[in-house]
Parts: structure tokens; C-alpha cells; sequence
């Protein structure tokens, strides 16, 4: 009899506890990252008797967390890859919009700028036209400020997210640490498992996995070690150790994560990976810098392009022009490593030449060397770098300082400064050189059939190309200049002297003269303006194989390109996280059906056992009146 | 079979709501807007060729700007060598009534102020300014006066270039003609050579302007015509060393003297020693064909030696009135060859910038049909989606307990 209501105890007992754990089960229903809890039952030891084993009721074995390791690390892998490309995207978008407009984009203020040239063209002596065409100028200049602006907005708040993300990361690394402390201060004590603590670990390591990609590693005594990048331990049982952001090595606006630990800094920013730090740092380094060193190199050539062409014209007041656009100058940055003093002078000489990438030189051996700094591909330089003969590499020219000692390096950036430091050189409009210096005429008395054709300016610095000079033949076959040396003169061939360089049609006559000299009565000359609004829409950048407008096409095509892929694998991997995410609540989730379901089975089995202990007490008693009777 | 966890399902419907209502906040968006493409990264080779079309059209669009210029500014040139027609045909009226010798002394002095006058017109019209202040026939020297009367000579100080106006991608058209070109490229006599009397020329011959036989035979070389008697003449040729007697012959008075590809009548009476020149023609320009004109009505000419002297000139002012004229009809067709052609210019550019607006709304803008269709099926969508949140959550088995 005893034993009947120490069964119906153990019940009661054990159903009492299905209830409790229902009840918990009910209570978080709303709590993220809470697993389900199941009670585990088994029988209690038999009692043998000679005619067998006789059961003895039920016990609680546990209380099981109802959770599936692998969907775990699946949706912590998913939300790793997710968080990436979301944060990616979240910039890249940044970037698309600011290129988004196709009337008010770099590529109508462009066209709108050589619009305002043909305007000139079209009256050169009117200042107004002039005037608009200044103001265009100004336009293009502020518009390149304004992005570049924006470009280096975003780099700097791509630091702070990247200082912020690091923190959090070491806030959650130290929780975890503290968990994994009281995890197995509680599984000690018992022998079981402390669901809910694990469970707010999983929590904060799904938080942590979110900022980056971590692997991690269970031990026995039921904590849990962190590493992220390459194996860097982040957490190791109760040991948190922190990352902290520095500056780059060449560029201290540009930050860099490291990893404190007892035995010193690591750089670990090349091997983070995966989760916002992951994407904000291949954003950095990927979309970013290309489209800061693209915009600059547009600069670079439409600066290059109108300076030359206003050196080679003649303005309104009669004086050879002088350059309309002004662009930030090579950045070169010095290795916080370098021991050597001195940094290289780096300038530009061919915008023609100059490519969107960085690059590194470097002292190595008594020898220096140039390589492309994303490729790390080796860049062929000629001359021996002093002043009188400077390296010449892709449109640079590199003067290396004498302070420098082996192994020190340099950062040369060609094109990221130059946007930002586009602007317009004079404000007075008569300053537009619209007009050639020189002007040509045939003489009255001419009896061939030479006729003017093209006149141009081949060297403006020549210090002859103004004064008059006359071309005379002495047969249709040779002329001399200004009584010099007889020529051979060929038919299709310019006459070069001064500095400039006459087409002749048709056949000169012997005795035929034709002259050059100064034009600075032309005020109504548009010549040098035509050609340039000619050669803004030719090839021009990439050594003559990509017009302007061309460069700012593929601008905004590289922009389009690569927000669409990262807006296209952010929103596959959201359903992939979902997806994940699903999996895993499936498993662990708490569906309150359900829950009702157990509400009501425990609530039968408890009402069951309270009536057994019922049928105990009567049968006791029964046995009892019959003893008294 | 799937478990559904309590939160999921509603996280999953919730998604879903989230979902429909972005795609559906695009679409309203793409409406309101007009246009299928909003960033580069909604279509990037559409966002790039919408760039590229855009600037073609601003660039077509500045061409037909270009073409305006050019020819509101060859349509005052062309209107200035009208006038130049006009007043040339009237000298010439002019010159044909007093070149008769019939007209006396006075009559001739009354059509010489006359002429005077309409040669200041002429240097008026060639001063002419466009409504940007700047002169018509100065040629780059926009600012300068082109034609101005030096030591009693007009003098051009303009140049001797154009101003080409772009008017297509790689088509340039002048919007003028220097001065140089228009008044100063006048061929002399007869186009190929020009005839004159020897200044101390005692008899009455006078010389016609001439006219080339034999295009083949003309050297350009300078000849004089020589009467070694009333009767006998010979040409030499005056740039060689005797013996130099290209052709003999005896005169008779109109009859045609042909030596070396050139024919030329001599008509009255040339005195014995009495010669004529034939020299290869230059240029001249028209102020001093004038002036000449103006300073021959003013001889009195009242000897037969002199008379003649007057005859040739005033023979020779025709013919260089002539070629005036030529010279003017010349530029005039070359001006209406360039209106013509920015005729076709500004049709071709008009036709494309109409073909580029076509194109740019064929990739940017939004086909409404569609979209307006679109945006009802992710209406209903986000319809649906709501109700299934409001039904789904209202299940509940603690409903029955």
C-alpha cells in the first residue's frame, strides 16, 4: 500500500513538473532565442518480488532543451552571410543613389559644360556666353567636390560603424565569457544542463555571428570558445580578449582591427570576414576606393584635357590662356613603419596614363620597385628617380627621396585627392581661351592653287609662335620660312615652324607666299574651342581609348553593376536566413497548440495519479475498518 | 510533416506582409514617377544608355543652337551682297551711260558723284555689323572695322579666316566670308590677263579687254604690242631678251591681234611707236576698281590720244565691274549652298534628337499598363497577406479549455 501511493507520489510529482515546464514553455513563448523545454521521464527502479518486477512509478530524468546544433550554426552561418552583404548593400546603395540621376548626373553637367563651350563657339566675343560657360565650369567643379564629399562621408562613417561594430563585438565577447562562467558554475553543480543560460548564449553568439563570421568550439565542462578570422581565439572559456581599431599602416584615416591578446597586437583586418565588420571592410576596399579613384580620375582628364587645350588657345584680352580647372594633387603616404625620412614627389604628367588603381613603391635591396597596390602586380617604371630623371610610370612621374633606408614603403595615390580638389582657377570670363594665337593668310597675288587649310598650335610655349612669318615657294615642291633653309614641301603635309602647324590644299605656285603672325585682333575666333568641344567627346583617358562621357558611362555602369549584385545576394541570402531561421524555430520554437496539448495530457496524468493516491487512501482505510471491526 | 513554432508563424506572415508592401511601395513609386528606371542599379547598361542618350540629345540640341547662329548670320551676309548686287548692277547702269563718247565733261561729273556715292554705300555694306555688334566681313577680326580709307586707299584690316559653327557631330559650316574674300578676290581684266595703253600713246587707239583662244598656249608671260608704223605692228614678249618678237602683222583697225593663246582688238589710229600691254591678271579688290572708275569719269579727255587712254580704262572698269559681280554671285551661291546645307543639318539633328527622346523614353520610362497591372496583383497580394495574419492569430486550442 505504500508503495502504491509513493508511485502515485512520484507522479504527481513528475507531472507537476510537465506542468511547470509547459507553463515556462507558455511564458516565452515570446522570448528570442528561448528552445523549447520537455520534460524527459523514465521509471523508477522495480521492486523485485518472487513473481516478478513490480514497478515503482516515475521520475524526471531531465529537462531536455529541445535543440538541433547543426540548424543552430546553420542560421548563425546564414545571418554571417546575410549581415554581410546587407551592410554591403546598405552603402553600395548609397553610392547608386548619388550617381541615380540621369538630368542632373556628372554626365549632363559634362555635356552640359561643353553645351556653354559651343555657346562661346558660337560668339566668342559675347560675355555672356562666356560668363555661362565659367558658371558651367563652376558647376562641374562643385558637382565632382560634392561626390567626392560624399564618397569620403561615407569612408568616415564607414569607420565609426566599423569602431562601433568592434565594440559591440567586445561587449559580446565579454557576456559570453561570463556565461560560459556560470554555465559550467551551474552544470557543476548539478550534473545538468542550465537551458536557459545556454540559451542566452546562443543568443549573444547569433548577435556576435551577426557582426562577424565566428567558428566555434564546445568543450566538456559546457562552455563554449570563440575564434574569428583565421583562428584568432576570441573567447577561451572565461577569457574575453578585445579588439581594438587603429590606423592603417599608410593612412590613419583609414582604420584597421586588431586583436589584444596576452602575447601582443594582431592585425587581424585582412582575415575578418563575413557579418557587418566583413561587409563594411569589402566595401572599403572593393566599391568604395574604385569609385573614389574613377571619379578622380575623370577629374584628372577633364582638367587635363581643358588646360591643355586652353594653353594651346589665345584669350579675349590677346594673351595665350592659362588653365581652367585645378584638381587635388598624387597623394603619397608614408609607412608609419619606415625608417628611412623623406617621401617620393609623385606628380602627374600624362592624364592620359593614369589609371584607378593605387600603388606601393618600395626600397628593397637598394632597389626601388612599384607595384599595383590591389593586384600587388609589378609596375615597369623608367628612369633612374632623381630629379633630372624621375621614375615614369603610368603617367607619373616619381622623384624618390635620399633619406629613404631599405625596406621603407610608400602609398601613392594617384587619382582619390583629385575630385575633391577640382575648382575653377580665374572668374573673369575674357580669360576663356576661345581663339588661336596665330592666324594665316595667303597673298593677293598668289597665282597657284594653295589654298589655307588647317592652322594649329603644336608647341604654345615656342617663344616665335606669335611673330609674323611668311612661307614662300620657290617651286610647288619647296618653300622656305622666313628666308631660311628651302624645304621640300609634300602635298598633304603641314608646314611646322614656331611652334604651329599650316595645312596647305590645292598646288602652290613658285613665287606663292603665304603668311602666319599673330592673331590678337581675333576676338571673333572660336577655333581652339571647337576643338575642344571636338576632343571632349573623343577618346581620351586609358591612353586614348575611353572618351569622357565614355569614363563616367562606365562609372555609373561599375556603380549599377555592383549595387544590383549586392541588393541581388542580400535579398537571396535574407531567404536563406529565413529559411535557416524557420529550421531552426521548427525544431525549437514553441508552438502553444502545442503547448495546450501537454497543458491538458500532464493536467490528465496529474489528475490520474491524485486518483490513485484517492484509491490508496480508501483501500487503506478499507483495510483499516476491517481491522477495527 | 513541418512544425510550426508559435512565433515563426507569425515572424513567417509578418515577412511576408513586409515583403508585399516594399514591392508594392516600388511600384507606386515607378507610377508616380513615370519612369521603370530610378537608380543605375534598377537596370545598369539602361541607366548607362539613358546617360549616353541623354547626352546625345543635349548635344543634338546644342547643335540646332549652333545651326540658328550660323544661319541667322550668313542670312544678314546674304542679305549684304544682295545690296552689293544691287549697287554694283546700278554702277555698272551708271557707267554705260556715261561711257559714251557722246556725254559730255559735266554729264560725266553729275554720274561720277553718283558713283561716289554708291561706292561709299559699298564700304558701308562692308562695314556691316550682326546683332551681336560684331562685323560681317572681318573675318575673325570680329571687333575690328574691316574696311577704312588709309592715304585715300581703302585698306582691309580684317583677316582672311572663318568662323566655323559646329552643326553636327563632325559637320562645320562658316557662318561668313572674310572681306579679303568677298570684295579683295576680283579678278583683274578679263580674268586671265589685262590689257592697257602705254601711257605716251600719241595716237587714238584704244585696246579691247581681250579674250584667250587657245587656253593651252597662254604662258601668263607679260607682251607688249608695238606699232612700228601706223600700219605694222609686233609682239614681243617683255620678260625675255631680244630677239624676243613672238607675232608681226599689219593693222587694221578692230581686227583681232592673236599671239600667244591671247586675241585683243586694237581699234583707231595708233600713232607709229604707240604700244599696248597684255599682262597675266592678278587680284584686285573693289574699292580700288572703284576708285580707279571714279578717278577715270574725272579726266577730261579731250585729245584723240587721251580719249583713247579713256576709252581703254573705261572698257576696263567694265569688264573688272563684271567680274565683280561674278565675284559676289559666286559668294552669294556659296552662302546659299551653306544655308542649303544647314537646312539638311538642322533636319538631321532635329530627326535625331527626336529618335534619342524616343530612345530614352523606350529604356527609362515606365510601361503603365504593366506596372498599373502590377500594382493590383501586389495590392491583392498585400490584401491576402493581412487577412492571413488576422485569421491565422485568432486560432487558438486555449480557445476550448
Amino acid at each position: 500500500m505504500a508503495d502504491l501511493l509513493s508511485t502515485a507520489v512520484s507522479a504527481l510529482q513528475t507531472y507537476r513538473r510537465g506542468l511547470d515546464t509547459t507553463s515556462h514553455n507558455i511564458a516565452n513563448v515570446g522570448t528570442a532565442g528561448y528552445s523549447r523545454q520537455r520534460i524527459e521521464t523514465a521509471t523508477r527502479e522495480a521492486m523485485p518480488y518472487g513473481n516478478g518486477w513490480v514497478g515503482t512509478g516515475v521520475d524526471v530524468s531531465t529537462v531536455r532543451r529541445v535543440y538541433d546544433e547543426f540548424v543552430t550554426m546553420q542560421s548563425r552561418s546564414s545571418t554571417t552571410s546575410y549581415e554581410e552583404q546587407a551592410a554591403y548593400a546598405s552603402l553600395a546603395e548609397r553610392i547608386n543613389n548619388l550617381y541615380a540621376s540621369s538630368t542632373t548626373g556628372l554626365s549632363a553637367t559634362l555635356q552640359k559644360f561643353s553645351n556653354a563651350l559651343q555657346a562661346v563657339a558660337n560668339a566668342p566675343s559675347s560675355s555672356s556666353a562666356r560668363q555661362v560657360m565659367l558658371s558651367e565650369a563652376n558647376t562641374l567643379a562643385a558637382q565632382m567636390n560634392s561626390y567626392a564629399t560624399t564618397l569620403n562621408g561615407i569612408a568616415s562613417e564607414l569607420n565609426q560603424r566599423v569602431t562601433s561594430a568592434t565594440n559591440e563585438v567586445n561587449s559580446l565577447a565579454t557576456a559570453i565569457a561570463d556565461l560560459n562562467d556560470k554555465i559550467v558554475v551551474a552544470q557543476n553543480r548539478t550534473g545538468q544542463p542550465p537551458n536557459d543560460l545556454l540559451d542566452q548564449r546562443d543568443v549573444l553568439l547569433d548577435e556576435l555571428s551577426a557582426k562577424v563570421a565566428v567558428t566555434t568550439l564546445r568543450q566538456d565542462d559546457g562552455s563554449i570558445n570563440v575564434f574569428i578570422g583565421t583562428g584568432q581565439p576570441l573567447v577561451l572559456g572565461r577569457q574575453a580578449s578585445k579588439l581594438v581599431t587603429g590606423p592603417d599602416e599608410f593612412d590613419a584615416s583609414r582604420l584597421q582591427v586588431s586583436m589584444q591578446t596576452t602575447s601582443g597586437t594582431v592585425d587581424v583586418t585582412k582575415s575578418l570576414t563575413g557579418g557587418e565588420i566583413g561587409g563594411l571592410l569589402q566595401f572599403r576596399d572593393g566599391m568604395l576606393e574604385g569609385a573614389r579613384n574613377s571619379l578622380g580620375q575623370l577629374a584628372v582628364g577633364i582638367a587635363a584635357l581643358v588646360n591643355e587645350q586652353q594653353a594651346q588657345g589665345m584669350d579675349l584680352n590677346g594673351a595665350m590662356g592659362k588653365a581652367l580647372f585645378a584638381v587635388g594633387g598624387v597623394e603619397t603616404l608614408r609607412s608609419a613603419n619606415n625608417t628611412g625620412t623623406g617621401s617620393p614627389s609623385v606628380t602627374r604628367v600624362d592624364a592620359t596614363k593614369i589609371t584607378t588603381s593605387n600603388y606601393r613603391l618600395e626600397l628593397a635591396g637598394g632597389t626601388w620597385s612599384l607595384r599595383n597596390a590591389d593586384t600587388g602586380a609589378a609596375v615597369a617604371m623608367t628612369g633612374s628617380g632623381t630629379a633630372a630623371d624621375p621614375f615614369v610610370a603610368d603617367g607619373l612621374e616619381i622623384v624618390v627621396p635620399a633619406g629613404a633606408v631599405d625596406g621603407d614603403e610608400f602609398q601613392i595615390r594617384p587619382t582619390q585627392n583629385a575630385a575633391i580638389g577640382m575648382k575653377v582657377l580665374f572668374t573673369d570670363p575674357s580669360s576663356l581661351a576661345a581663339a588661336l594665337p596665330v592666324i594665316a593668310s595667303t597673298a593677293s597675288a598668289n597665282t597657284g592653287s594653295g589654298r589655307l587649310g588647317e592652322l594649329s598650335v603644336v608647341d604654345p610655349t615656342n617663344p616665335g609662335l606669335r611673330t609674323t612669318a611668311s612661307i614662300v615657294f620657290s617651286s610647288p615642291t619647296s618653300y622656305s620660312v622666313d628666308g631660311g633653309p628651302a624645304q621640300t614641301y609634300v602635298a598633304g603635309q603641314p608646314i611646322v615652324a614656331n611652334g604651329w602647324s599650316l595645312m596647305i590644299e590645292g598646288t602652290p605656285a613658285a613665287g606663292d607666299t603665304f603668311g602666319v603672325k599673330d592673331n590678337s585682333t581675333g576676338v571673333g575666333d572660336n577655333r581652339n574651342f571647337l576643338t575642344l568641344a571636338d576632343r571632349l567627346g573623343k577618346p581620351y583617358l586609358d591612353d586614348g581609348k575611353t572618351s569622357l562621357s565614355g569614363a563616367i558611362g562606365r562609372v555609373v555602369a561599375d556603380v549599377g553593376v555592383q549595387t544590383r549584385q549586392a541588393q541581388v545576394s542580400r535579398d537571396a541570402l535574407a531567404a536563406v536566413q529565413q529559411d535557416a531561421i524557420a529550421a531552426k524555430d521548427s525544431v525549437s520554437g514553441v508552438n502553444l497548440d502545442e503547448e495546450a496539448a501537454n497543458l491538458i495530457r500532464y493536467q490528465q496524468a496529474y489528475q490520474a495519479a491524485a486518483q490513485v493516491v484517492q484509491v490508496a487512501n480508501e483501500t487503506f482505510n478499507t483495510l483499516l475498518g476491517a481491522i477495527a471491526r | 510533416m513541418t512544425r510550426i513554432s508559435t512565433a515563426g508563424q507569425h515572424y513567417r506572415s509578418l515577412n511576408a506582409l513586409l515583403n508585399a508592401q516594399s514591392q508594392l511601395a516600388k511600384t507606386q513609386q515607378q507610377i508616380a514617377t513615370g519612369r521603370r528606371v530610378q537608380t543605375p542599379a534598377d537596370d545598369p547598361i539602361g541607366a548607362t544608355r539613358i546617360q549616353d542618350l541623354a547626352r546625345q540629345l543635349s548635344a543634338s540640341n546644342q547643335y540646332l543652337a549652333n545651326n540658328d547662329i550660323a544661319r541667322s548670320r550668313l542670312a544678314l551676309e546674304e542679305q549684304a551682297l544682295a545690296d552689293v548686287s544691287t549697287s554694283i548692277t546700278r554702277i555698272r547702269e551708271l557707267l554705260v551711260q556715261a561711257g559714251t563718247d557722246t556725254v559730255d565733261y559735266e554729264s560725266r561729273q553729275m554720274v561720277r558723284l553718283e558713283i561716289e556715292g554708291r561706292a561709299q554705300e559699298l564700304l558701308d555694306i562692308a562695314n556691316r555689323k550682326d546683332a551681336q555688334g560684331e562685323y560681317l566681313f572681318a573675318g575673325l577680326a570680329t571687333l575690328t572695322q574691316p574696311f577704312a580709307r588709309v592715304a585715300g586707299v581703302v585698306t582691309y584690316f580684317g583677316d582672311q579666316s572663318q568662323r566655323m559653327q559646329q552643326v553636327g557631330e563632325t559637320q562645320r559650316i562658316a557662318d561668313g566670308d572674310s572681306g579679303a574674300e568677298v570684295f579683295g578676290r576680283i579678278d583683274e581684266g578679263n580674268g586671265m590677263f589685262v590689257t592697257g595703253a602705254a601711257a605716251g600713246n600719241t595716237g587714238s587707239g584704244s585696246v579691247s579687254v581681250g579674250h584667250l583662244v587657245d587656253r593651252a598656249a597662254w604662258t601668263g608671260q607679260t607682251y607688249t604690242v608695238q606699232f612700228t608704223s601706223t600700219t605694222d605692228w609686233q609682239v614681243v614678249d617683255s620678260t625675255v631678251p631680244t630677239p624676243n618678237v613672238v607675232a608681226t602683222g599689219t593693222y587694221r583697225s578692230g581686227d583681232a591681234i592673236v599671239f600667244g593663246g591671247a586675241s585683243i582688238a586694237i581699234s583707231g589710229s595708233p600713232a607709229a611707236g604707240d604700244s599696248f600691254t597684255v599682262r597675266a591678271s592678278g587680284s584686285t579688290d573693289l574699292f580700288s576698281a572703284l576708285d580707279k572708275l571714279v578717278s577715270t569719269l574725272g579726266d577730261r579727255a579731250d585729245t584723240a590720244a587721251t580719249k583713247a587712254q579713256w576709252r581703254t580704262a573705261v572698257d576696263g572698269s567694265l569688264e573688272q565691274l563684271d567680274q565683280a559681280f561674278d565675284r559676289i554671285l559666286e559668294m552669294r551661291s556659296s552662302v546659299g549652298v551653306r544655308l542649303n546645307m544647314l537646312d539638311v543639318a538642322q533636319a538631321a539633328q532635329e530627326d535625331a534628337a527626336l529618335n534619342f527622346e524616343t530612345l530614352i523614353s523606350d529604356v527609362r520610362d515606365l510601361d503603365y499598363s504593366e506596372a498599373v497591372t502590377r500594382l493590383n496583383v501586389q495590392y491583392t497580394g498585400l490584401q491576402a497577406a493581412q487577412k492571413a495574419i488576422a485569421n491565422v492569430g485568432q486560432l487558438s486550442l486555449f480557445d476550448y479549455l
